[in-house]
């Protein structure tokens, strides 16, 4: 029994342990003050009603999760959050498949082809957002003068004027921005199969689409995985499109639970209803993230 | 194969495609950073400006204080890249090579972080930046840009690091470097690649950060570029040519740098998986 203590306390306490300690004490100490505490002051926070100035005044208890939970508003919010990422993730994923399959095929100016389609992921998505402001411009934006002039929309929307409209042109953006991101992890994917089995496949008799199925995809089951899970909490954590295109408008049907979070607080002070909509975003991504950093540990070994 | 070399006349005319599609957005950039103001607000709109106006590049400069913003972009980023660095590299050494208690769950609680939102704490981030007398400083922004990159970077120098024989560390341990040493003069030059992945990662992260410097930055001489070109857009009638002009400029730093890690990058992200 002694020795199991001392055991104990030398594992806990030894110069190589006590060195790690040391190496990781400004990173830890920095994420306590500026990531821990906040959590929990955003919990706490949510707990209080607040003033205009985000004081805290009086303890409420879960009364703010309850009166949030009776707006019809908060649940319209948190579901558009959910397809929001739902539309999101699926297009970027079959996007950056297809484009993926376009670069696996070999011909001269394939990496030139392949910079070009990384450009929407390497560029700064809030500069990216304010173009796309402009293209969308209902007047003077050359979307809809395009779409007209080749005769594909001869009465083009204006894109952030209506709601379903201002939905669509959003996520288009958020869409676009990602798809890239799918398109390099899958391509590296594919590269990484060796050629030997289409070629078997081949010689078996096996179509383009049996071993797309049977080889490819099987092949890039995990990649697919890691980085479907990874574009989730990205989709879902998104602020700047929807921040800059419409701000959650109009009448909040762009609005999801990043920019509401943002709106609550930053615009109208309503301080304590923004911390419940804080700590639901939190839980929402804890449980995906857990997910994801699951999986990644069960593929590495440490 | 066969198959191979007839499957590229249908993958080029495609990938042309998609491609004018997905780079729509740049197009119009371009076609409109150079036009005159009359041919910005043409209607029907137009592609090919009926006149060069070069000066657009010049009024940007002169007239909208880019200077000031390119400053102010650079010296964050430049700022959240030193303090991520000097945080980053040593944590990441004790998690890739030394044995301690609890190492396994630093290792999840990185990965955990390194999903984390800046929007569910900016409301205790903004109470916090306030009340030390940060608020509207370049310091400010140093610390958020640094504070949500240091995970992820943490975690891919420790992939670097772990890449490292463990031989070469015993040998200049026995011949006298001190465990610190061994950091600095055996472990960093080897890992440079990792250590310039990680460096070019924040600076990008810090140049196109926007959350923070819209709710922590109020004075004009103080805003990075992203907010800056924000702010300038829907106060009366924006000009559009020489806020295109702008993104591109803005823009070009960050795509330079973004070729030289996107290999690493993807490889980091997608977990071993892919080899970078």
């Amino acid at each position: 029994m002694g020795d199991a203590t001392f055991s104990l306390r030398r594992r806990l306490w030894n110069p190589e342990a006590r060195l790690a300690y040391v190496l990781m004490a400004p990173t830890i100490l920095f994420l306590i003050a500026f990531m821990f505490y906040p959590i929990v002051y955003v919990f706490v926070m949510s707990l209080f009603k607040t003033n205009k100035l985000s004081q805290l005044t009086t303890f409420v208890g879960f009364k703010n999760y309850v009166t949030r939970f009776k707006d019809a508003e908060f649940w319209q919010t948190t579901v558009r959050s959910l397809y929001w990422t739902a539309i999101g993730v699926s297009v970027k994923f079959l996007m950056g498949m297809l484009i993926a399959i376009l670069l696996n095929v070999n011909y001269r100016g394939r990496k030139l082809a392949r910079m070009l389609f990384i450009i929407p992921w390497a560029s700064s998505v809030p500069i990216s957002a304010l173009l796309w402001q402009w293209v969308y411009h209902p007047e003077f934006g050359l979307l809809n003068h395009s779409l007209k002039a080749t005769g594909l929309v001869a009465n083009p929307p204006i894109w952030l004027g209506a709601a379903v409209s201002a939905f669509a042109a959003c996520v288009w953006v958020d869409i676009w921005a990602g798809i890239p991101f799918f398109a390099l992890v899958f391509l590296a994917g594919m590269q990484a199969i060796p050629q030997e089995l289409y070629e078997s496949a081949h010689i078996d008799g096996a179509g383009g689409i049996r071993s797309f199925f049977s080889i490819t995809l099987a092949g890039l089951r995990d990649l697919i995985l890691i980085s479907t899970l990874l574009s989730a909490i990205w989709t879902f954590n998104d602020f700047n499109v929807i921040f800059i295109l419409t701000r959650g408008g109009p009448a909040g049907a762009t609005n999801i639970l990043t920019t509401s979070v943002y709106m609550s607080g930053f615009t109208f002070l309503k301080w304590d209803s923004a911390a419940v909509q804080a700590v639901v975003t939190f839980v929402i991504l804890s449980i995906v993230s857990l997910v994801y950093a699951r999986f990644y540990f069960k593929r590495e070994r440490f | 194969m066969k198959w191979q070399n007839r499957s590229k006349y249908i993958a080029i005319p495609l990938t042309i495609l998609i491609l004018l599609f997905l780079l729509f957005p740049f197009f119009v950039m371009i076609s409109t950073m150079l036009k005159a103001g009359e041919d910005v607000y043409a209607t029907p709109p137009i592609w090919i400006p009926r006149h060069i106006e070069w000066s657009n590049f010049v009024t940007v400069w002169t007239q909208y204080d880019l200077a000031s913003y390119f400053l102010a972009s650079i010296v964050i980023a430049v700022g959240a890249t030193a303090l991520n660095t000097i945080l980053c590299v040593p944590a990441a050494y004790a998690v890739a090579r030394l044995n301690f208690v609890g190492r396994k769950f630093a290792l999840y609680l990185l990965l955990m972080i390194e999903m984390f939102s800046p929007v569910i704490v900016i409301i205790s981030l903004f109470k916090i930046v306030t009340r030390v007398g940060l608020y509207d400083t370049f310091a400010s922004l140093i610390i958020m840009d640094a504070l949500f990159t240091v995970a992820f970077n943490t975690w891919m120098m420790n992939g670097y690091f772990k890449t490292i024989p463990k031989d070469i560390e015993e040998a200049a341990l026995i011949d006298g470097c001190t465990r610190v040493q061994t950091i600095t003069k055996v472990m960093l030059p080897i890992a440079v690649p990792g250590l310039v992945t990680v460096m070019i990662y924040s600076f990008i992260f810090a140049w196109n950060e926007f959350l923070f410097g819209l709710s922590f930055i109020s004075s004009k001489n103080k805003m990075p570029l992203t907010i800056a070109l924000y702010n300038f857009v829907g106060r009366w009638m924006t000009q559009w040519q020489y806020l295109c002009m702008a993104a591109l400029l803005a823009i070009i730093p960050v795509l330079v740098l973004f070729y030289l890690i996107e290999k690493r990058l993807v490889a980091g992200l997608a977990g071993g998986a892919v080899k970078g």
